[in-house]
């Protein structure tokens, strides 16, 4: 822990050693206090305590039957709303609306107005993110872009290269980056992105679909070679939904 | 390599973490949920997803780092798919008191009390500095937290510690 020893005082010292009592304190402040002295003593003993406290009996390790493995790039995610039954409107709505969809994807091919040219305009202005890595993003990185409250990664079943917030269709979405047997595969949750049903779409070299996933939709892109389909049989058998 | 080889190899190599790491994993989860029936649940879970994950790890120096983070998701996966109220500590079911029952003497059994009563802000830190040895700066990047946080934190849960020593002292 670094302080600004020249600094250092009664009050910033028992302050740094409360929040660490194997502060080392290079101001000589302690050697010369008897205070200080008295109060790291307290608090050594205080975390001897506290060691003997937090040492509970620990049962007869079971382990767990493992299962074979074929997971690589699973992810596991934890929907925050709960999912509930459409009623016939916003059902009928999201068939229209995936109809229209539908139509203008095989009409222009370009427009930004769908989801799915959106994702595509995204990823064509991220590109940075496309990147053959084999360094994982940070979990504090993962954290804070995929909050607890919005859905749970199981960042260690596959290598997660990027991590980033981003915005589409004027919401904001975890936008990661895993590795794939082609290279890297763009995953974009959208939790509050409602299809009312699977589609696919392409891009110039690349393949996309996009899952209904509760109220909420997930977006997968990949290069044209890459088994998208493995990818994602992982991702909707790790979803667990709040019932 | 041949496949078997492959896979006996693999096998090897977690049942050499685990048994370096179970313990720390156990008490990680209990002081994180506060129920040992719950902390054996999550470990058993945690120890499933490090399993299908063990490629991921690349080093072994990084395995208790890495174990204890898969610990602290299953432990939010838990309570998140079921939506656990908060503990009451005058409430107690027989799995979480079983937490505070087995301190060999009153001061144990006091502190080890108090520890339980902070708030899971307050615990969790502590219970990596304290039992697990982290520095501030491994607590902070663990907890996805700013290391002046961790700090504040700290200082705060060992303050609230002394003085609920201090209050059974003089009471």
């Amino acid at each position: 822990m670094s302080v600004m020893t020249e600094m250092m005082n009664c009050e910033d010292y028992k302050k740094a050693l409360t929040a660490d009592p194997g502060f080392e304190d290079d101001s000589g402040h302690a050697a010369s206090c008897a205070s200080c002295q008295d109060y790291r003593t307290e608090l050594l003993a205080l975390d001897v305590g506290l060691k003997a406290a937090l040492e509970i009996d620990v049962p007869e390790f079971t382990m767990p039957e493992l299962p074979d493995l074929d997971t690589d790039n699973v992810i596991s995610m934890t929907h925050r709303r709960s999912f509930s039954k459409p009623t016939w409107f916003a059902l009928a709505a999201s068939v229209l609306l995936a109809a229209v969809f539908g139509v203008r994807m095989m009409d222009t091919g370009e427009s930004y107005g769908t989801l799915e040219s959106q994702v595509l305009a995204h990823l064509d202005h991220e590109r940075g993110s496309l990147q053959v890595t084999s360094t994982p993003v940070s979990d504090s990185r993962l954290e804070r872009v995929v909050p607890e409250s919005v859905a749970t990664l199981n960042h260690e079943a596959g290598l997660i290269t990027y991590a980033q917030s981003c915005t589409i269709n004027g919401k904001s979405v975890p936008h990661l980056v895993i590795q794939g047997e082609r290279g890297p595969i763009t995953i974009l949750l959208m939790p509050d992105e409602d299809v009312a049903k699977a589609s696919s779409f392409e891009g110039a070299n690349t393949q996309g679909i996009i899952l209904p996933v509760g109220g909420g939709s997930i977006a997968i892109i990949g290069e044209r070679e890459e088994r998208l389909e493995r990818v994602k049989q992982n991702v909707l058998d790790s979803v667990t939904w709040d019932t | 390599m041949n496949t078997s080889n492959a896979t006996g190899d693999r096998r090897l190599r977690f049942d050499r973490l685990v048994a370096v790491f179970y313990m720390d994993m156990f008490r990680y989860a209990a002081w994180l949920c506060r129920d040992r029936s719950i902390a054996e649940e999550v470990v058993q879970e945690a120890l499933l997803r490090a399993w299908k994950s063990l490629d991921a790890l690349r080093d072994d120096a990084a395995a208790k780092q890495w174990l204890l983070t898969i610990v602290r998701r299953e432990n939010a996966r838990y309570f998140e798919r079921r939506r656990l109220e908060t503990v009451d500590i005058d409430n107690l079911t027989a799995s979480q008191s079983a937490m505070l029952a087995e301190a060999p003497n009153e001061e144990l059994d006091d502190l080890r009390e108090a520890i339980y009563g902070l708030e899971d802000d307050y615990r969790e830190p502590l219970v990596l500095q304290v039992l697990m040895g982290y520095s501030t700066n491994e607590i902070a990047e663990l907890m996805g937290l700013k290391q002046g946080a961790v700090l504040t934190r700290l200082h705060r849960a060992r303050l609230k510690l002394k003085e609920k020593v201090a209050d059974e002292v003089h009471s």
